[in-house]
């Protein structure tokens, strides 16, 4: 198992919250990220953009943990991004039918563009 | 690469990780839920939850689960009598499943819960647990492929619940085996601490005089670096050394004037009769009763019962020997007053190569000086000691005793 420090990295722009995921999202140490998600969302911060730049492997468990953030920001009301996936992580997501249910974005430029031109999920 | 291809190795690789959480380092409970990410990830399940058959208390409890536990959410309520008509480690989809009336109350409960999927973990035919899953989070419905999956994943995780529960129940039963076993041993400590109590009894001047010769002989023991079960051993033949007595009139023992040759005679068979006493116990440390016969001999060997040479006496022997002549210098007898530590060590001196061993009075010395020293918590010897003594005195005859014993 492929296994480095995972650690989450955050920053508010205005009623957005960016989030980094760093490392391998791979293990329990992911549920940070899950996290993290719901401190924003339980602040009222309802647009979050995931951003994986920081990110290079994902398995089975990180996938499981990305689903509990697309359901929870579902659930809330809110508006999720992914940006900055790699080809991998864009084909695998494809694959499994979950790019249908998510917004991907090349960077967070674009996502940005996209939260504030007011769409929904 | 077609779709089918790159759906196959995610499920492979999906296989993997699930092989690594198995096999992985990590406490179970972690191990567990990594291993409900792994599932839900793979099936893109919403929720999910992995539970264990508590057969003693016949209850299914949940190891791990996520999404099922939600605040106000209705709870998933699963009763033995509902999984068992399921086929074993296969995938039984709650939604097209038929059954009797109260089979499909229960499974309409279930799928409010959003249970949508059920494993039932065998091993042989030993019902283990189950895994429960919600619909996908894709809204697409579970295919045949992935119920072959399904089957395979149940059989491992089968196998590692059952494992884990076996290895936890071996261990509950070592943890009270040892329970049991200390539990024994204090009995058995006990009662040979009554045992001595009496031997002591029978001489007004001799009480305790068994418990200090174990605790000394212990203190001199462990400062050669006996083994802890070989100390303990000498503990007990310590308690146990002069249960020979107890055939010795009490007019004898306690007898004030000087001995007749005959009585001396009497007097000395107490090792032998101690021998013969104990012989007939298997004692689970080495030597306890050899130590026993033989505390009265001597290295020049006019000791007895044997009459043995420095060379025939084993270290046990020797510390017995050391310990039950230094207690009786230190204490009252019939026949005369106790001794003041100083002259009690001049005569350990005087005593040595004849009856004591340099070694054991080496290490004798260094452990009384670091009891007076305070360099030891729990001292054997000095509680034992009167404290009329003037440490600079002792300590420096100590030194140098250690000091021509080391030349």
């Amino acid at each position: 198992m492929k296994a480095t420090n995972f650690k989450v990295v955050s920053r508010l722009a205005g009623d957005v919250a960016v989030v980094y995921p760093q490392g391998y999202l791979n293990n329990l140490a992911g549920e940070s990220l899950v996290k993290e998600c719901n401190s924003y969302l339980s602040r009222g911060v309802r647009k979050v953009v995931l951003n994986f730049s920081g990110t290079d492997f994902i398995n089975s468990i990180g996938i499981s943990l990305l689903l509990h953030i697309m359901e929870g920001l579902q659930e809330g009301g809110g508006t999720l991004c992914f940006t900055n996936l790699s080809k991998v992580h864009r084909d695998t997501f494809e694959m499994l039918g979950l790019t249908d249910h998510m917004l991907v974005f090349g960077d967070e430029d674009e996502a940005f563009r996209h939260l504030d031109a007011g769409s929904g999920t | 690469m077609t779709i089918e291809i790159k759906r196959a190795l995610y499920n492979i690789s999906a296989l993997a990780d699930l092989g690594q959480e198995i096999t992985s380092e990590k406490d179970f409970s972690d191990k567990i839920q990594s291993v409900l990410y792994v599932i839900m990830g793979t099936f893109l399940a919403n929720r999910g939850a992995i539970f264990w058959y508590e057969k003693d208390k016949g209850k299914i409890i949940p190891l791990a689960r996520k999404g099922f536990d939600a605040k106000g959410a209705p709870k998933l309520r699963i009763r033995l009598g509902h999984v068992l008509p399921m086929k074993k480690n296969e995938p039984y989809s709650l939604v097209e499943g038929q059954g009797t009336a109260a089979f499909r109350r229960f499974r309409d409960g279930a799928v409010q819960t959003g249970a949508e999927i059920f494993v039932p973990l065998w091993v042989r035919d030993e019902f283990i647990g189950l895994i429960v899953l919600s619909n996908k989070f894709t809204s697409q419905p579970y295919s045949p492929e992935d119920f072959e999956l399904l089957k395979v994943i149940a059989n491992q995780i089968a196998i590692t619940i059952n494992h884990h529960m076996l290895f936890m129940d071996l261990s509950h039963q070592l943890e009270e085996n040892r329970r049991l076993y200390e539990e024994m041993r204090r009995i058995y400590h006990d009662t040979i601490q009554a045992f001595a109590a009496a031997i002591d009894a029978k001489d007004v001047y001799t009480k305790n005089h068994s418990q200090r010769v174990a605790k000394y002989s212990v203190a001199i023991a462990r400062e050669l670096g006996w083994e802890e079960s070989d100390v303990e051993g000498i503990y007990i033949a310590g308690f146990l050394h002069d249960v020979g007595k107890l055939i010795i009139s009490n007019e004898l023992l306690n007898k004030r004037e000087a001995l007749t040759d005959k009585e001396l005679l009497e007097l000395r068979r107490h090792p032998a009769i101690s021998y013969r006493i104990l012989s007939k116990i298997k004692f689970p440390w080495k030597n306890v009763v050899k130590m026993v016969k033989h505390h009265h001999e001597r290295l020049d060997g006019t000791g007895y019962p044997g009459a043995l040479m420095a060379e025939d006496l084993d270290e046990g022997v020797k510390i017995l020997t050391l310990a039950d002549s230094f207690d009786a210098m230190t204490s009252v007898r019939a026949y005369r007053d106790k001794m003041a530590l100083l002259d009690a060590l001049v005569e350990v001196k005087r005593c040595l190569d004849t009856q004591f061993d340099g070694k054991i009075v080496a290490a004798f010395c260094r452990v009384l000086e670091k009891e007076i020293k305070g360099d030891l918590p729990e001292p054997n010897i000095l509680p034992h000691l009167d404290n009329d003594f003037d440490p600079s005195v002792i300590t420096g005859l100590l030194e140098a005793l250690i000091r021509e014993l080391k030349d």
